[in-house]
């Protein structure tokens, strides 16, 4: 038997959050319907009152909520993120998670009793940095980027005197999180400030016949052959042509899947597993919410992980273990 | 509309579309109308998630049947018409697959991204639009039943009853037809798969051709300069 790891489920609407709920989350991650963040799609995320019903619906269930205000504010423009924050803690959310050094600095001087937990997006992935984090800012916990094996993972926990949460499922952001901007190349619109990787703005579907073409902004990203399995067009899982051949030149558009790696990320010290996907549906969510509760119980109990049967609903409808295995070329 | 998009799944409702290709969609149009109603009532706020993007007009094609539905999610008077086509109706987006998908992701029971990534849906247009609406849908925890039964009133127990009966009748008859289809066309199957086996075997040696030459040009090289 190891520690218990805690479920961290994605929620992008009140029936999401009431999915994940009741599937089995013991923590769920939500936003604001604004640019505070990074996952600021059209008709996603909650109001005020939205989130004040859904810490009600959470908490009687022994549910946790944690609010994710992880962009970086524009310049002369903190007014949002503020009272992203403040709210946050007049509604009574259990965390925020912060990226930026001085909404972190804000959340620790006006609000200190409010919980925080350092983003994916602040791209902390070694003691030096993570250790800066936690002294100055009193974080309790990290969200390691998705670029560390299972062994660094191992090696970094017996250097940090913080709690660890990885990505174990979803969508799979192979750059450095928080600095990448070539989705700001192609739109014009950045994910850390705007909130928003390859927004649906920009994104087109065209049929030519046999085959379907996908484009963010003017560039083409991938074109799929009749039968084949689509994505979505993200600079980083585009198919571009070089040397003559098309393939994908930074990653495949495959979902992460670590349900198989759960004992080793236990056995390395990890205190919350993390599902991403706010942008996807509550079917969705539901049914990845409830094949994780199985297969962290099952790792509780010191039982073999069982096969969870999510390959019909990941992107590309392929899975990778991402860093975990470091196979990329 | 039948004649475009995915093509249809062999269904109970595909056989329904044929035989009532005849009608005017305009028949349905009460019973539409009565259903946005119903809807509007018991989800205050139906479109609300839209509103960044004012009053945008869908094109819902169930590529099953024929006919299509224009939506028009206002957010405080929507409307969905049927029409034999989508012309002159200015959508913005189009979202074309089988009617029961399109049902089961209006119920939230099913992941529209997989439909998209499998290629079962097919969207045309604003992609924002339809990410929104996507959204939009999928919060509001519709359950068809309840929807369709509760404009009964006192009444709504029976129907349910009746309902329910016919689910039973519909799952039946798709999984007879669905064992149609797959004898059906189980020898043209077959001779697809003999070919893909052949092509896979051609593109195999395809690629392993240059790697030969290569090698071979290396050992060549390899071999004089030892001479």
């Amino acid at each position: 038997m190891s520690e218990k790891m805690e479920l961290v489920c994605p929620a992008g609407t009140p029936a999401s959050l009431h999915a994940a709920v009741d599937n089995g989350a013991d923590v769920v991650y939500l936003g604001f319907r604004d640019e505070t963040n990074a996952r600021n799609f059209p008709g996603l995320n909650f109001n005020r009152k939205e989130l004040e019903d859904g810490l009600i619906y959470a908490h009687d269930r022994g549910c946790q909520v944690y609010l994710a205000v992880n962009t970086f504010p524009e310049a002369g423009n903190f007014g949002p993120w503020h009272k992203a924050i403040d709210d946050a803690a007049a509604l009574g959310v259990d965390s925020v998670i912060l990226a930026d050094i001085g909404l972190l600095d804000y959340a620790t001087t006006k609000h200190p009793n409010l919980r925080r937990h350092l983003s994916v997006q602040a791209s902390a992935s070694n003691p030096d940095s993570i250790n800066f984090y936690v002294d100055a800012f009193d974080v309790k916990r990290v969200v390691l980027p998705r670029v560390l094996s299972i062994p660094e993972i191992a090696a970094l926990n017996k250097e940090i005197a913080v709690e660890t949460e990885v990505f174990v499922f979803g969508g799979l952001c192979v750059m450095a999180e928080g600095r990448c901007q070539l989705s700001s190349y192609a739109t014009g619109e950045s994910p850390n400030i705007n909130g928003v990787c390859s927004p649906a703005s920009h994104v087109r579907y065209e049929d030519e016949g046999d085959r379907m073409v996908s484009k963010l902004g003017e560039f083409t990203i991938n074109a799929f052959a009749e039968g084949e399995a689509a994505g979505y067009p993200t600079l980083c899982k585009g198919r571009f042509v070089t040397g003559g051949k098309a393939s994908y030149l930074f990653e495949e558009p495959t979902s992460l899947n670590a349900a198989s790696m759960l004992p080793q990320i236990a056995a390395a010290g990890v205190t919350a597993l993390k599902i991403e996907g706010r942008q996807r549906g509550r079917a969705n969510v539901a049914q990845v919410v409830s094949a994780f509760r199985r297969a962290a119980d099952a790792v509780h109990a010191g039982e073999a992980v069982p096969e969870l049967g999510l390959e019909a609903i990941t992107e590309g409808q392929a899975k990778t273990a991402g860093a975990y295995e470091k196979s990329w070329r | 509309m039948f004649s475009s998009g995915p093509t249809p799944p062999l269904s109970p409702i595909l056989l329904g579309g044929l035989a009532a290709r005849p009608l005017s969609p305009k028949l349905l149009q009460p019973a539409l109308n009565t259903a946005m109603t119903t809807l509007s009532r018991r989800h205050p706020g139906l479109f609300e998630r839209l509103s960044d993007l004012g009053t945008p007009v869908y094109l819902i094609d169930p590529v099953d049947l024929p006919l299509a539905f224009i939506l028009t999610a206002d957010g405080e008077h929507p409307t969905l018409r049927a029409a034999r086509d989508g012309e002159g109706s200015s959508a913005i987006a189009t979202i074309r697959g089988p009617m029961l998908d399109l049902l089961r992701l209006l119920e939230g029971k099913i992941d529209g991204d997989a439909l998209f990534f499998s290629r079962s849906l097919v969207i045309e247009g604003d992609t924002e639009a339809v990410v929104a609406l996507r959204n939009c849908v999928d919060g509001l925890e519709i359950d068809l039943m309840a929807e369709v039964t509760a404009s009964f009133g006192p009444f709504a127990g029976p129907v349910r009853k009746v309902a329910q009966f016919g689910q039973g009748l519909f799952s039946r008859m798709a999984d007879d037809l669905s064992i149609l289809h797959r004898v059906l066309i189980a020898p043209t199957q077959r001779r697809v798969d003999a070919q893909g086996a052949k092509l896979r075997t051609l593109e195999e040696k395809i690629n392993n051709a240059p790697k030969e030459r290569s090698r071979g040009r290396s050992g060549a090289r390899q071999r004089s300069v030892r001479t």
